[in-house]
């Protein structure tokens, strides 16, 4: 009996104590440990342990959690950095709950401008970032690189990368057609659409259920009509000066894109194609292009049912006399937590990573997780990209629009786009008026 | 003498069950306060700001949360395709449930293959439910519009997740699908429970079959009609899984239920001050019809 007792007492105690260690447990003092044993042998000095969360699935020998580490640790061995990758939905959650416990990690990712969650700005204004407008690096970043990251003429992020939005092909479909070039403007591509269904190809396929892919398409528009008249555009919308209601605006770039809808180009039946299967509706060779991002790449590329050679063009959405741009975006990037105890190692960390020669840079872009813009890597972009990347180095590129506005804004204009193309009667002006009443909505909060 | 003794002994508190036993409660109560009943309260207190999950420097804006929910009209659609969606999935469920059940009570060859076969889709998570669906919905490809053509139809016109009428239903039938074989299992259990000479008697005295099943076996498993609805509405109510993996809410906003919306506003637009404010009126939703429902089906058991 007595003993049954002592057993009983032994396993609630442990169950209390592992409870409260859950509880209680931060990052450092659990890594502690595992780092005194690292450096056993070096000298006295003290190891720094920084942390880091960044978003994303974790692959085999993963760039961040991995390879990060490794060689922080070899240039600084008594910098210790401590990694963490969680899934987008979960990151979130998780950033949300750090931060507001005042536990934030030292460094975490971030998304410029308005995207996302952890969009820098909301951060920034928040007060959580530190600046960091000291590193030497911004330099080669560049102000097209850091501008998506200022708030009140302060940086508080960097890209690692650009990502891109453009047209894949299907180089087979266009010569047996006999589209020989690549289009230069809307009226050439609308010509390209004309030919390959009078040939009895369906020109477009896009996966309308997951209605996010719709920004494919209508950013890529808004890069040629919106921004190069007015770069100020989506900052104006903040101040009233400019709205989406205006003429010759959005109202142009919806119906542009509804052009292809209301001739056929885009197949009738993508409102109830997921995005997954119009990827796959591309790569088994039943349409000649689909609108995606570089970050599909590889499903893109993969093998279907049919091959045959990929091409990626930027969606010409430029009037005859107008030259063309891109939709290139600012990638999400590193930012340091600003009641962080190692400000001054996690700039170290940013100084030796995003310099553009270092071992760390090299390994990072030959990971090949991102478009790199600068240093070594960026003269060997996937050829896919390279119109893009000498777009981007012209200065002749955009970011996308949603990372200008606050989150929710393009759920509407998808939720809006998608009952025009579904048939229920709604208007271009009523997408813009209703754009306009959620973002007035959104920033009045 | 006896009376007595057992008169003092309750007034100590039972044997079984001392009083000082209800100290062994209040771990159990701490956590359901503190991970439970706090967060709800505190859901009324963010319903009055204009919190966004980041900033803690948020002010109070009163009712304003709660006037822009019904000017903007996403409340009573959203409500509207909740009850649409409760009413398919509680009749479908239910009506395709019990009939399974009856005929899978009767004395059949390979009973138990049938019951295994009803049961399967139960098992599969909804995630995976979905996906496979969304495969069946498919346009010119899909398992449906390939049937469609096999018999002569024009199957590139089959379009119901992308069609703003048909939407709905689709992921109606879903559901459907995949819940009538939990609903049956608990009708199948009731059924048994009915008792054979009763049966007997009722087919004696000259019962049709369907008199059968009116008047000795539906008024016996009243009880079950009442657990199997009640599951139904809430399942219904608390509908997200395919509005989300199968439709994302749209075309439009066609599929957008009380929970899709909470969770987009919550989480994609970051206005936890109006999500908070949606899910309270969510709440008191649900609060009523269930208020309502139950009061109904419990007047009925005692009718029947």
């Amino acid at each position: 009996m007595k003993f049954k007792k002592l057993c009983a007492l032994s396993v609630a105690g442990a169950m209390i104590l592992s409870a409260l260690a859950g509880c209680g447990s931060s990052p450092s003092s659990d890594t502690n440990s595992t780092a005194s044993q690292d450096s056993s042998a070096a000298s006295d000095q003290k190891t720094a342990i920084v942390t880091m969360m960044v978003s994303g699935t974790e692959q085999p020998n993963d760039f961040e959690t991995q390879i990060l580490p490794k060689l922080v640790k070899e240039k600084y061995p008594n910098l210790h950095l401590e990694v963490t990758k969680l899934p987008d939905e979960q990151y979130y959650t998780a950033l949300k709950t750090r931060l507001a416990s005042g536990e934030c990690p030292d460094m975490i990712l971030v998304q410029p401008k308005y995207a996302g969650s952890n969009s820098v700005l909301g951060l920034a204004k928040a007060g959580y970032l530190a600046p960091l407008d000291d590193l030497s690096v911004l330099e080669k970043v560049g102000k097209a690189g850091t501008d998506p990251f200022t708030y009140e003429g302060k940086v508080y992020g960097v890209p690692e990368g650009v990502a891109i939005l453009g047209t894949y092909y299907n180089k087979d479909i266009f010569k047996k057609c006999g589209i020989t070039a690549e289009p230069k403007n809307w009226t050439e591509f609308l010509d390209v659409c004309k030919k390959l269904k009078a040939a009895g190809v369906q020109p477009i396929v896009m996966g309308d259920k997951d209605s996010y892919v719709m920004q494919f398409g209508l950013y890529q528009i808004a890069a040629n009509q919106i921004y190069p008249k007015n770069k100020q555009f989506d900052d104006q919308l903040t101040t009233g000066k400019t709205k989406f209601t205006d003429k010759d605006t959005w109202d142009k770039v919806l119906s542009m894109y509804k052009t292809l809808y209301d001739n056929g180009y885009i197949e009738k039946n993508s409102l109830g194609l997921s995005a997954q299967q119009a990827i796959q509706k591309f790569v088994d060779g039943e349409a000649a292009m689909t609108f995606d991002g570089s970050f599909n790449a590889t499903a893109l590329n993969a093998k279907g049912a049919k091959d045959f050679e990929r091409g990626y063009f930027p969606m010409p959405g430029n009037d005859v006399d107008q030259p063309i741009y891109g939709a290139v975006a600012m990638g999400a990037g590193p930012a340091i937590y600003a009641n962080s105890k190692h400000i001054a190692e996690c700039k170290q960390i940013l100084e030796y990573w995003l310099d553009g020669e270092s071992d760390l840079w090299k390994a990072f872009a030959d990971s090949g997780r991102v478009v790199v813009a600068y240093g070594y890597g960026s003269d060997q972009t996937n050829p896919l990209f390279k119109p893009f990347v000498d777009l981007y180095a012209q200065n002749r590129s955009f970011y996308w629009c949603n990372q200008g506005w606050p989150a929710g804004t393009e759920n509407e204009m998808e939720a809006q786009f998608g009952s025009m193309i579904g048939g229920q009667g709604t208007k271009v002006a009523d997408i813009t008026k209703a754009m306009q009443a959620k973002f007035d909505e959104l920033t009045a909060g | 003498m006896e009376m007595q003794k057992l008169r003092r002994r309750r007034l100590k508190g039972s044997p079984i069950f001392p009083k000082k036993m209800y100290a062994f409660v209040i771990p159990a109560f701490i956590l359901f306060l503190t991970f439970w009943i706090f967060p709800v309260f505190q859901l009324f207190y963010y319903s009055f700001t204009n919190f966004n999950g980041i900033n803690y420097h948020f002010d109070f804006i009163g009712f304003k949360n709660y006037f822009t929910l019904f000017h903007q009209g996403t409340l009573i659609n959203s409500i509207k395709n909740t009850l649409i969606y409760t009413v398919l999935i509680v009749v479908g469920s239910n009506v395709l449930g019990l009939a399974v059940a009856m005929a899978l009570n009767m004395k059949l060859k390979g009973k138990t293959f049938f019951r295994t076969c009803t049961f399967l889709p139960a098992l599969f998570s909804a995630i995976v439910v979905g996906f496979i669906w969304s495969y069946v919905y498919m346009p010119d490809k899909g398992m449906i519009a390939s049937l469609l053509e096999l018999i002569g139809m024009d199957g590139s016109r089959f379009n119901v997740l992308g069609d703003f009428t048909w939407a709905l239903y689709a992921i109606a039938a879903v559901e459907i699908w995949k819940s009538f074989g939990t609903t049956m299992i608990i009708y199948l259990a009731g059924l048994q429970t009915v008792d054979e000479s009763l049966l007997e008697a009722g087919k004696i005295d000259g019962c049709t079959e369907w008199q059968l099943i009116r008047k000795i076996k539906l008024p016996l498993i009243s009880s079950t009609i009442t657990i199997n609805v009640v599951l139904s509405v809430i399942a219904g109510l608390k509908a997200f899984d395919y509005a989300f993996i199968m439709t994302n809410g749209g075309p439009g906003k066609a599929t957008n239920t009380l929970m899709y919306t909470i969770y987009k506003i919550a989480f994609n637009e970051q206005m936890m001050g109006k999500a908070s404010a949606f899910s309270v009126v969510s709440f008191i939703v649900i609060i009523l019809i269930t208020i309502s429902m139950l009061i109904f089906m419990n007047k009925r058991e005692v009718e029947l």
